[in-house]
């Protein structure tokens, strides 16, 4: 689904990551852990094109590719995010619109859908992220955690084939850390749902819980692919992130 | 300690420059010599000259002292010799009763007269009556304040649509573009300007009309001044000096023998005696406040015209500016910088005078005749103007608010698979406009005061009215204080209207709990 291989970056004269490699099954829940400032979350901005690298390729699906060095044609950029979901550390929500018109954004604005059909998935959407009762309101007016879940919602929306998770919970309490949690086992546990899931996250206890596979960045590099169990054994790979 | 200082000063503003060159005391005389001949101009050597340096210097000399000339422009002359900056005007000032109150005049050195000036090819007038039998009145243009307007007023009132220029030759370049019909000039300045040479377009029409007396122009409290220019003047009626100072500038006519009659008699009273003019014509008494009720309230509607019309262009083209500054390629970055740079470094005004006068004066350049077309109407220069020059404030504040739109929003609609521009259309410019409503209401209440400048273009919007009735001394008061009124009736209620929308809008982002 998701191939990243040798991925070079750089900020100016600054190497980030130095020949990252790593791979995501179809509907695979994957687990990006490493220490602060290792390139988790620029690694994940290169797979949604948000940011430019030097070398490597990311490729996900069959057709879509990028290579390093090159401005990809705004096309591939396009189609490129409308299968690949990004939700945020800060939620990005978009002020000045109720959660259900967060939700509705991406089918109306992005892929065209009438307004009819958008809002009823995205009702449905809502009510799967337990927010049933708060179509109408705008992000000033819900908690940390709600605001999380609507952009959960709005992510899904656009029927991705891959959501790619930035700390989503780095910013919550750890009640309202739970509440967003619950609904990304959720959708972890979901069979039909066949969306791959790329977690950025210190909660290693829900990494334990939900990963299939767990990916340690370090030294710009993947160092380990592995099992849950095997990562975080005494001496293994992600064992002094414990 | 402080009046030590002043002792200083004084010593330094008048020993020193007496005591060094010249030991004759200064006659200080107030002129504008823009557009100025036959009066007082400049000669293509750059040495001031015209029948009344020439005549300044003769009255300098006979009052022992030495003329200096000081340049103002020309309507707010006894403005300047009020405060003191001047000791007499002396500038085809025309005597009228109101005026003389104000700043007594002393007898007059020349009988003036008014002629009609129109384009070669004017269809309609032939003569000053006709002015006054058309349906469709005629757009007239004058020197703002002078005799000129107050003889159409009198005679004609709204049979004719005023318009007023601050000199003599942008009149005339006017009419000669075909943006005012036609212009009513002091006789000297006709005879001077309206020849093959210099202005091949025009025509002088009629009979001369509208006789009247230029005299100068002093302080109240100068009596001893006044008296020893008076005898100036009767030494330079009666010793011929004037006449030949005339006859050297081609403006010696039969009407000025009255000078040497009124030489003789006791003045102001005299000037009565010659109060009509050849057609039946008697000047009107000074307009009231209440008189004029009905110009100022159009000048009033003219304000919010220029406001309201001006500003939404304004607002779309800084849009389309700060877009660009802020997405676009670098050669649209760079064109809109320098854009921005460029009309917020430069004057509104001088901006104003290039887009109005500009074009009419290059198209009297041989080769350059096209450039007529790009004469624009008042209305059309004074809007564009206005929009121009605050559509650069307008993309400077839509620059600020979109760089305000946190960066994340930007990645989120990206993400989710919008283009760049529905991004910015659905999610940043929505965000970006809540952002700048203070500063945009801001610059909309300051576009209202600065349509003032529009006077300067020909439009009697408040500030223009005010200038153009500040000549009569028993108005200005009142009239001061009416138009600075409605200026405040205006802005006060759009601030009111600002701060209600921001706090309404600030209200839904917080979910009523602000
Ligand atoms: N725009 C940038 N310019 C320069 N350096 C950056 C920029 N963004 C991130 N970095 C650096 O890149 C490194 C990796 O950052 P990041 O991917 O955010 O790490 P992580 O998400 O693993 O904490 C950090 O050292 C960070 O300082
Ligand atoms: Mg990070």
């Amino acid at each position: 689904m998701i191939r990243v291989t040798n991925l070079v970056k750089q900020h100016g004269q600054t190497p980030i990551l130095n020949g990252a490699t790593l791979e995501v099954q179809k509907g695979q829940v994957a687990a990006l852990v490493g220490p602060s400032g290792s390139g988790k979350s620029t690694l994940l901005r290169c797979v949604n094109g948000l940011e430019a690298f030097q070398e490597g390729e990311i490729a996900v699906g069959d057709a879509l590719k990028l290579t390093g060095g090159s401005a990809p044609p705004k096309a591939a950029l396009l189609a490129l995010r409308r299968t690949v979901g990004m939700v945020f550390q800060q939620f990005n929500l978009f002020p000045h619109m109720t959660a259900l018109k967060n939700v509705m954004s991406g089918p109306v604005y992005a892929l065209g859908k009438p307004e009819a059909e958008a809002e009823a998935t995205a009702k449905g959407l809502l009510a799967r992220v337990g927010l049933a009762d708060k179509h109408d309101a705008k992000p000033a007016q819900l908690s940390g955690g709600q605001q999380q879940r609507v952009a959960i919602a709005r992510a899904l929306a656009v029927n991705p084939a891959a959501i790619l998770f930035d700390e989503p919970t780095s910013a919550l309490d750890p009640k309202m850390s739970a509440e967003v949690m619950r609904v990304i086992d959720d959708l972890a546990d979901d069979a039909a749902l066949q969306v791959a899931m790329v977690i950025v996250t210190h909660d290693l206890a829900a990494v334990r819980r939900i990963a299939d596979v767990v990916h340690v960045l370090g030294g710009g590099k993947v160092t380990f692919s592995g099992p849950p169990d095997e990562a975080f054994a005494p001496n293994g790979p992600a064992a002094d992130l414990l | 300690m402080n009046r030590r200082w002043v002792l200083a000063a004084l010593v330094l503003a008048f020993a020193a420059p007496a005591s060094a060159r010249d030991e004759k005391p200064l006659l200080r005389w107030g002129g504008d010599k823009n557009g100025g001949a036959p009066y007082i101009f400049e000669a293509a050597d750059g040495k001031l000259t015209g029948f009344e340096v020439e005549f300044a210097e003769y009255i300098a000399r006979e009052l022992g002292r030495t003329p200096r000339f000081v340049q103002n422009q020309w309507d707010n002359l006894p403005d300047l010799l009020k405060r003191g900056d001047i000791d007499v005007v002396l500038n085809g000032y025309e005597f009228t009763k109101e005026r003389h109150d104000d700043t007594p005049s002393t007898v007059p050195y020349y009988v003036y007269s008014l002629r009609l000036i129109a384009r070669q090819s004017e269809p309609d007038i032939f003569s000053w009556a006709d002015l006054g039998r058309q349906n469709e009145p005629k757009r007239v243009g004058v020197l703002r304040g002078s005799a000129s307007q107050r003889y159409l007023e009198g005679r004609f009132g709204n049979k004719v649509r005023i318009e007023g220029s601050e000199t003599v030759t942008e009149m005339l370049d006017l009419v000669q573009a075909g943006q005012v019909d036609l212009t009513v000039q002091d006789a000297p300045a006709a005879a001077y300007y309206v020849t093959p040479e210099r202005y091949p377009g025009l025509k002088v029409i009629d009979e001369p009309a509208g006789y009247g007396y230029y005299v100068l122009l002093t302080r109240p409290d100068d009596a001893e001044l006044r008296e020893k220019l008076n005898a100036a003047i009767r030494k330079a009626v009666s010793s011929g000096w004037l006449k030949q100072l005339y006859q050297k500038y081609g403006l010696w006519n039969p009407a000025q023998q009255r000078l040497s009659y009124l030489a003789g008699q006791p003045w102001p009273d005299a000037a009565a005696e010659f109060a009509t003019d050849d057609a039946g014509y008697a000047p009107p008494d000074p307009p009231k406040l209440s008189g004029i009720l009905d110009k100022l309230l159009t000048a009033a509607a003219y304000t919010i015209l220029l406001a309201v019309a001006s500003f939404p262009i304004a607002m779309v083209i800084g849009l389309v500016v700060a877009v660009g500054r802020v997405y676009g390629p670098w050669p649209v970055r760079a064109l809109f910088t320098i854009y921005v740079e460029v009309l917020r470094g430069t004057p509104l005004l001088l901006q104003l005078f290039v887009i109005f006068y500009l074009p009419s004066q290059l198209s009297k350049i041989e080769g350059w005749e096209w450039m007529s077309a790009l004469a624009l109407n008042k209305w059309a220069a004074a809007i564009i103007g206005l929009a121009l020059n605050y559509s650069a404030n307008e993309a400077e504040n839509y620059r600020a608010g979109l760089m305000a739109v946190p960066k994340g929003q930007m990645e989120a609609a990206l993400a989710l698979g919008f283009t760049k521009w529905a991004a910015l259309r659905y999610v940043i410019l929505p965000q970006a406009f809540r952002i700048v409503i203070p500063p945009v209401t801001n610059d909309f209440i300051a576009l209202f005061k600065d349509t003032a400048v529009c006077s300067t273009v020909m439009i009697v919007e408040l500030t223009g009215l005010y200038y153009a009735y500040k000549v009569y001394p028993n108005l200005v008061l009142e009239l001061a204080l009416a138009v600075g009124l409605l200026y405040l009736l205006m802005s006060y209620p759009t601030a009111v209207l600002a701060r209600w929308f921001e706090r309404r809008l600030a209200l839904t982002k917080e979910g009523g709990r602000a």
